[in-house]
Formats: C-alpha cells, structure tokens, sequence
C-alpha cells in the first residue's frame, strides 16, 4: 500500500470517532497493539526530540524498504508514532523523501496534531524525512 | 469575596465551550485569565489615548503617559513599597532575574555564593547560572524535604559569609509551599549581609504581600499570573539599592545625558527600562491591580485557603494518585500530580476532552522532577474564578480518564 492509501485508510478510520475522547481511545488501542519494541532500543540516539513524553523511533533498511520501530513512555504519543511508523514502514528511502503529504492537514487530531512548529508530531515526522533523504543522497 | 459565579462572569473566556463542555480552567499557575476590565483598558488606550509615553508635548502622549505612571503609584500600594520609584517595570518574573543576575553580580568577587532552592522555578536558576560563568560565582541549593518544604536547618548551614544574595521562591508552582520569609529574612540578616530576593510570580496573584513587613530586598512579579496581560511584569527593590545599581539595558529613555564617547542615567525607575516600555501592557496591569483591590487581597488569599483545603480532600480519595503537595497548614492552590502506570501528557489530553484545562511536563522545574525521579507530572492550580464544583469536576474526568489509560 502506498504512503497515500494508507494516510487515506487511517484518515477514514479517524473520521469513524466523532469526538476527540474516541479518537484518544482509538490511538490508545493502537499503542496497545504496539509491543515489538525492544527495550535496549530506548536510548537517547534512537529518541525524538520536542515531544512532551520520551518518543523513540528507530529506522531499518530491508531489502531496499525501510521499516521503523517505534515507541514512547505514554499511550496517546505512542499511538501516534506508532500510526506514522506504519505509514512509512515498508516504502523505499526515496518515495519517503519525495512524499509531500501533511499529516497534520489529513488528520484531524486536535491538540495533539496543531500545526505548531514545536509540535512533537512534527519532530517525529522530521526524523523519518531526515533519515530517508540521507540515504537517497 | 464576591460570588465565583459572579467572578466567572467579569471573564469572557468562561463563556466558551471546550470540546462540548464547559471550561474547567486550572491552568493560572502557567497564566490566568484576564477580566473585561483588564481587556478593555488596553483597548481604550488604543481607541482613546495611544501615543509614546515621556516624549510628547500633545495631549494624548501625556493622558497615555499619566495612565502609565499611574500603574506604579497603584503597585505601590498593592505591596506597600515606599516608593513608586521602587517599581521597575520589566516583561515579567524571568526578566526580572535576568536584570537582577545581570545587573548585581557583576559586583561580586569570584568565588562568592548565591543560596537558591532545589525546587526554584528555571527563571530563578539560569540567569544566576548565566552570571555564575561569567563571574566564577557559586550556587547552592537549599534542600527540599520528603514534605516538600524547605529544609530550614539546611538552608542556615548553607549561610555564610561567602552569601551574597539568597534568592527564593515565595509560593512554589509545584507543591504549594509557602516558605517562612520572615524567618528566613532574619537568619540572612543575622548571619550574612547578603541581598534577599523573593520570587513573587505564584505569590502575589493569591497572596497580601508587605514588601517592607517580609524583611525582604527585591521582589520579581509576573503580571499575567494576576489577571494582567503578558508582558509585563514588576521588579520591586529597595529604593537605595536600585540607586546604586547599574542599568541592565541601554537606550532611549533611561538616560539623562548622552555623549559620543559616554552618558549619564536617568533616576530611579527609569534607567532600568530602556526604549518604549509596554505601556499599553502597564496600563492593563493596573487594571488588574484594581480588579484585586476591589475583591481585597485578603479574601483572595481566603477563598485561595479553602478551596486548597477542598482540592486536597477531594483528589486525596482517588486512589493511586501522588500528590506533590506541602503538608503544611498554609499553602497554595498547586497540586502538581501523578499515576503510577499512566503518563501525565496522557492525563492532561484525556482531561481536556472533559473540558478540563491543567498542565503536564515539569512546568519549569526541571531538577527537581528529576530529584524525584519522576519525568513529569500534570498540574492543577486554583484562582479566584474556580470553586469546588471544578475540583469536582477535575476529580471526575481523572479517575474517567484512569478507566481508559490504565
């Protein structure tokens, strides 16, 4: 599934949860799912920056895909990267780098996705850009 | 004091729904809300008077620069200084030590030492972190107690006669506590000469503050914490001790005489604010200075006992919540708090979906969430517009939201 089809995919299942206390429970159950991250991997260079709760998110390469793994100390920021760690997972370095699409536009989230540059979603994002495009260069 | 209800009502803000429900607001540790009458001094100046203060020779620059003026005389007052020459306006509590570290350590000798406490708020420790680089000052910590309070015993060993200033938090924005300044003021006196500044940004919205009865040198004050607007704020300083100290920041207005190679400084208050100050911000400042008056800081300080007492009945009887609350008698409306097994940021998402507005993070006291091994709790603070219905309420979407996240 393109990085596309699957924004649109989870966009349509946010949409199912009116109000933001269901779409919290929603990001929560994700988190919940989330249980392959192993603990040795949350150390500091694996750690996203400007989130209020510690958020790791840590790349792979495999056969020409990238794969991230992700995690964090609270259960909506955790199901959050784990919803954009899918997102990305399983695309090539270049179609990452080249992909345009504004998650905090798609995603109605509320606080937790206002478009504010300090923003922890923003940082998690940046980290993924970051780290494809240094393999596309 | 006036009815809450009645209060609620002089603050447009409450009349907005959060995500459905009404607004449960909890945060004034961080900022409070501001009244009408705050919000349309500001804009009356705009419509009415606007023009820069001290320079005209027109009616409006001197209506604007009288009302500004006038927000001293009415500070003054507010916490009995001697002076209105005493009241340096600067654009809160954190310029306010900046300008203090800056402008008095500068003065001292190299190995000199400053007293602090282990639960200051960041603004009371950098800027003397800052001054300490450049002058090869060292700080020391007063310790903080498993109660939360400051370690009394701790604090006079540290004086000595290497003290040069004490500076501390008078009502803590983690857990409440209320140091004895009086006491403290006599044990520097008595055992050093150093210079006693009080951090007044959760104290002076709650709290009457004498300058001249607490014993203390210089006081720092956050306007937007008191139903002023933000950027604005007050240091006050003992008139002889502001004379003798150099300006902080260079410009237009705080001068008397200025030359190519030199110049003079203006008297007291004005060499120390430099350029065109915020008067509009002054003016709304003094508009909040009013509003409390009128309520008198007396009963503000009263509803803000009773409802701590109320607030710490009711989160106390839901179970697995910490609290980090002094257990002294007298203390603020502050509970910063935390669940085993469920995050803060978590808590404070999940209590705003119920309308509930509180803080999570460390809330600028980075070091001392770290003394407690904890990476961050969420915060409720009480003011003059809530009652026990919104500790109720506060309760409730907690032990809702513990359902969900546990």
């Amino acid at each position: 599934m393109s990085i596309e089809a699957k924004v649109e995919k989870y966009k349509k299942t946010l949409s199912l949860f009116p109000n933001p206390q269901e779409k919290y429970q929603y990001l929560i159950e994700q988190a919940k799912l989330n249980e392959d991250f192993p603990p040795e991997l949350r150390i500091d260079e694996f750690k996203v920056n400007g989130c209020q709760s510690q958020v790791w998110l840590v790349p792979e390469e495999k056969e020409e895909k990238l794969h991230f793994k992700s995690d964090s100390d609270a259960l909506i920021a955790k199901g959050l990267v784990t919803l954009i760690a899918t997102i990305y997972s399983d695309e090539s370095a270049q179609d990452i780098a080249d992909s345009e699409i504004d998650l905090m536009e798609e995603f109605e989230l509320g606080v937790i996705l206002s478009p504010a540059r300090r923003n922890g979603a923003f940082s998690m994002l940046r980290m993924i850009k970051e780290f494809s495009k240094k393999l596309t260069n | 004091m006036k009815q809450v209800s009645k209060i609620k009502k002089d603050f447009p803000i409450f009349q907005r729904l959060i995500n459905g429900k009404e607004l449960t607001y909890l945060d004034s540790g961080a900022t409070s809300q501001k009244p009408n009458i705050v919000i349309d001094s500001m804009s009356e100046v705009y419509k009415q008077n606007n023009a820069n203060v001290h320079r005209g020779t027109y009616v409006l620059s001197s209506e604007t620069t009288t009302k500004y003026e006038d927000v001293r005389n009415k500070f003054k007052k507010f916490i009995n200084a001697n002076s209105p020459d005493e009241i340096v306006f600067t654009k809160g509590c954190t310029e306010g030590f900046n300008l203090l570290a800056n402008s008095l350590c500068k003065n001292l000798s190299e190995g000199d030492e400053i007293l602090l406490s282990e639960i200051e708020h960041h603004a009371n420790i950098i800027p003397w972190q800052m001054a300490s680089d450049r002058y090869g000052l060292i700080i020391k910590y007063v310790n903080v107690d498993d109660n939360f309070n400051l370690d009394m015993n701790h604090l006079e060993s540290q004086l000595t006669e290497k003290t040069k200033i004490v500076s501390l938090v008078g009502e803590s924005n983690i857990s409440g506590m209320l140091p004895d300044i009086k006491t403290i003021s006599n044990l520097i006196k008595n055992k050093t000469e150093a210079l006693f500044i009080l951090d007044g940004a959760q104290l002076v919205p709650h709290r009457e503050v004498d300058v001249q009865e607490l014993g203390i040198d210089f006081l720092c004050v956050s306007g937007h914490k008191m139903l002023g607007p933000t950027g604005i704020g007050v240091v006050w300083g003992k008139k002889e001790l502001l004379e003798n100290m150099d300006p902080v920041y260079g410009g237009g207005d705080m001068i008397e005489e200025v030359y190519y190679d030199k110049a003079t400084w203006a008297p007291i208050p004005h060499k120390f604010e430099a350029g065109t100050p915020p008067y509009v911000e002054a003016i709304g400042l003094g508009a909040a200075v009013d509003y409390l008056s009128d309520l008198t800081m007396a009963e503000v300080q009263k509803h803000s006992d009773h409802l701590r007492l109320y607030a710490k009945n009711s989160l106390e009887k839901i179970n697995g919540l910490n609290i980090i609350h002094t257990d002294s008698e007298n203390a603020g409306c502050t509970f910063a708090m935390s669940v085993d097994g469920a995050h803060a940021t978590d808590i404070s998402l999940m209590l705003d979906t119920y309308g509930v507005a509180v803080r999570a993070g460390h809330h600028c006291v980075q070091p001392f969430h770290r003394k407690l091994k904890i990476d961050a709790t969420f915060r409720a603070t009480g003011y003059i517009y809530n009652d026990e219905k919104d500790f109720d309420t506060l309760a409730n979407a907690i032990e809702e939201s513990l359902k969900i996240l546990r």
